[in-house]
């Protein structure tokens, strides 16, 4: 009985999760520029999507911004959390909490910390300044998340390596790097995602020149949001999925 | 540990001379337009044509309201962008705060074809910083299954008993409580207390009527008919009108609140002859006509509404009389009386 309410509830989550979703790719094929009722199956909103030039140009910035900046932000954050968590140094105590402070302060004071950091530096804004935003907005996520995971790690692994005659960087290599992988891979999700959707700090820090996609979908509040934007989240989320399935079969096959 | 840093570094410097190139390559050709505005504010058609003719290049992005637009424009000292779409008062605002550049006339030879209705208001008295584009009204719609639209003419009718759970009004403060003003007979900018106060005691009245305040997604709602009677923009009706006929705009007989978003060129634009350009193409009779039939709204270029096909020229909610508008108003700026509506605009979503 128990066992049938907890999977009544784990199907509760789901769908409260992927129904949404599925609504928007549904509305992507109904033949109705505006209406909420089913008017008919059409793919004309993807064809009109391919044809929009500045939302196709804008999502493949979006998309280049956030695999850039999820990168950097994974290699720099874990860095950042190895040296916190090994090391011992002046200040440590310091920069240890003003990581998770970073991952609760305001996007908008950041944003416009930023920008009035960039303007006194004079660096020209556009995609450069974005990408800097956006890799320092993820790192300490990253950070945070490596840091939980090593908590967990037995230093005696490391001590047992070094005695078998490893260096540093061998230690790192085959043994820390591959313990924490998942924390990494983790926090490059979480990287991705966080600026992937990111309006507040992205509207400040980017130029005239360099437009990326939730920008532009938000901002479209003026006239309404129109049907080829559910086409691209269709193709987003399908992206996405085939991604994730991808990468899990890649680990599962490096197990065998 | 060290070589594992140096890495991003040089993957980072790299992208630095990589990215830094072509933008200085930009500056230097000139040939190019920074546009600023809401996303796809002008149809893609028209800056198709005006990259080919003039072979200035619409570098367009965007933003999501005028006080997002207003920030960014005065941190950056109005330098970055050529064009700018500011709304009626924001004109005024960014005029006093001497975030806009000057508009040289005699590069604007198309600005005869403006209507005069729409020039000279209370924000910009002589249009020496703003270009109107585009203006509409945030009138009534009504379902005329449900009730019959001759017997609609006051925006007090929605407070008719039939309507109980079936109305729709705005989320935007200023348009809410400005049509709770035109009811009662005050100004849309009233800076009183008093009237203000008024107006909230007629919404609080009318609250229990109202099924959603919504702005996004009006069209839907009355579409879908889960509202029969409601606030919405003119632009907004037409489409739905042509979705589902049996939806009518109505002017209230009180007046409505007007929006006018309007061009001006930052004071700090690097590209002030291709901006003048620009507006002086927007004001082309044939471009005017492409932005109506585009959007719906209504024009400000009396020479571009001529060139309209009949079924426009004679939808009253894209091309209003003046009959229609009598008592409407512009919504303005209400300096410090700003803090007094959004003291009953609190009360009356949280009571």
């Amino acid at each position: 009985m128990i066992k049938r309410a907890s999977q009544a509830y784990l199907w509760l989550i789901y769908s409260f999760l992927y129904i949404p979703i599925l609504v928007v790719m549904v509305y992507s094929f109904n033949n109705a520029r505006f209406a909420t009722d089913w008017r008919g199956f059409t793919w004309s909103w993807y064809g009109k999507l391919f044809a929009n030039t500045q939302l196709m140009d804008a999502a493949l910035n979006t998309l280049m911004v956030a695999t850039l900046a999820a990168t950097f932000a994974s290699a720099l954050g874990t860095l950042a959390a190895l040296v916190l968590h090994r090391y011992r140094f002046p200040g440590r105590k310091v920069l240890h909490g003003s990581i998770f402070v970073l991952t609760v302060s305001p996007d908008i004071v950041m944003g416009i910390a930023m920008l009035m950091f960039f303007i006194a530096a004079k660096i020209e804004l556009g995609f450069l300044t974005l990408l800097i935003a956006h890799i320092t907005l993820c790192l300490p996520f990253v950070a945070v998340t490596v840091l939980a995971r090593l908590a967990e790690f037995d230093e005696n692994i490391i001590e047992a390596a070094k005695d078998l005659g490893a260096t540093e960087s061998r230690a790192f290599r085959h043994i820390i790097l591959p313990m924490i992988m998942p924390a990494v891979a983790a926090g490059w999700l979480l990287s991705f995602t966080l600026s992937m959707d990111d309006v507040l700090i992205s509207f400040f820090v980017t130029g005239p020149t360099f437009e990326i996609l939730p920008l532009k979908i938000y901002s479209m509040v003026r006239l309404g949001v129109k049907p080829d934007i559910n086409a691209l989240s269709a193709v987003m989320f399908t992206l996405t999925v085939v991604l994730v399935l991808a990468a899990h079969a890649l680990t599962r096959t490096r197990r065998k | 540990m060290k070589r594992m840093c140096m890495a991003p570094v040089v993957v980072l410097v790299m992208l630095l001379t990589f990215v830094m190139a072509p933008l200085h390559a930009n500056a230097a050709e000139e040939k190019v337009l920074n546009l600023f505005s809401w996303s796809e504010y002008f149809p893609q058609a028209a800056l198709d044509m005006f990259e080919k003719e003039t072979g200035i290049k619409v570098v367009y992005t965007t933003y999501e309201s005028n006080e997002a637009m207003f920030a960014k424009l005065k941190m950056l000292e109005g330098k970055g962008y050529d064009i700018v779409v500011p709304s009626t008062y924001f004109v005024a605002l960014m005029r006093e705060q001497g975030l806009l550049s000057k508009i040289d006339r005699s590069k604007i030879t198309n600005f005869g074809n403006l209507d005069a209705k729409v020039l000279g208001g209370p924000f910009d008295p002589t249009n020496d910083y703003s270009i109107p584009y585009m203006w509409g009204s945030t009138g009534m719609m009504v379902n005329s299954k449900h009730v019959d639209p001759a017997t609609i003419t006051s925006w007090k009718d929605l407070m008719r008993p039939e309507f109980k759970g079936k109305v729709l009004l705005s989320s935007d403060l200023r348009d809410t409580i400005g049509i709770a003003l035109k009811a009662l007979g005050y100004s849309v900018n009233s800076r009183s207390e008093a009237e203000i106060k008024a107006a909230y005691e007629f919404l609080k009245e009318l609250k229990p009527s109202v099924l959603v305040f919504n702005v996004e997604s009006t069209k839907q709602a009355f579409i879908g008919e889960e509202v029969v009677i409601g606030m919405s923009w003119n632009g907004d009706a037409v489409i739905a009108m042509q979705e589902n006929p049996d939806l009518k705009f109505i002017y209230p007989k009180e007046g409505l609140p007007l929006w006018l978003d309007s061009l001006s060129i930052p004071v700090g634009a690097e590209h002030k002859d291709n901006a003048h350009k620009f507006i002086d193409f927007t004001l082309r009779p044939d471009i005017a006509k492409m932005i109506v039939e585009e959007f719906l709204y209504s024009t400000p270029n009396t020479a571009g509404w001529q060139l309209l096909p009949d079924e426009l020229k004679n939808n009253n909610a894209v091309s209003p009389t003046d009959k229609d508008l009598a008592g409407s108003e512009f919504t303005n700026s209400v300096g410090d009386a700003k803090a007094i509506y959004e003291k009953y605009w609190e009360m009356l979503k949280t009571n």
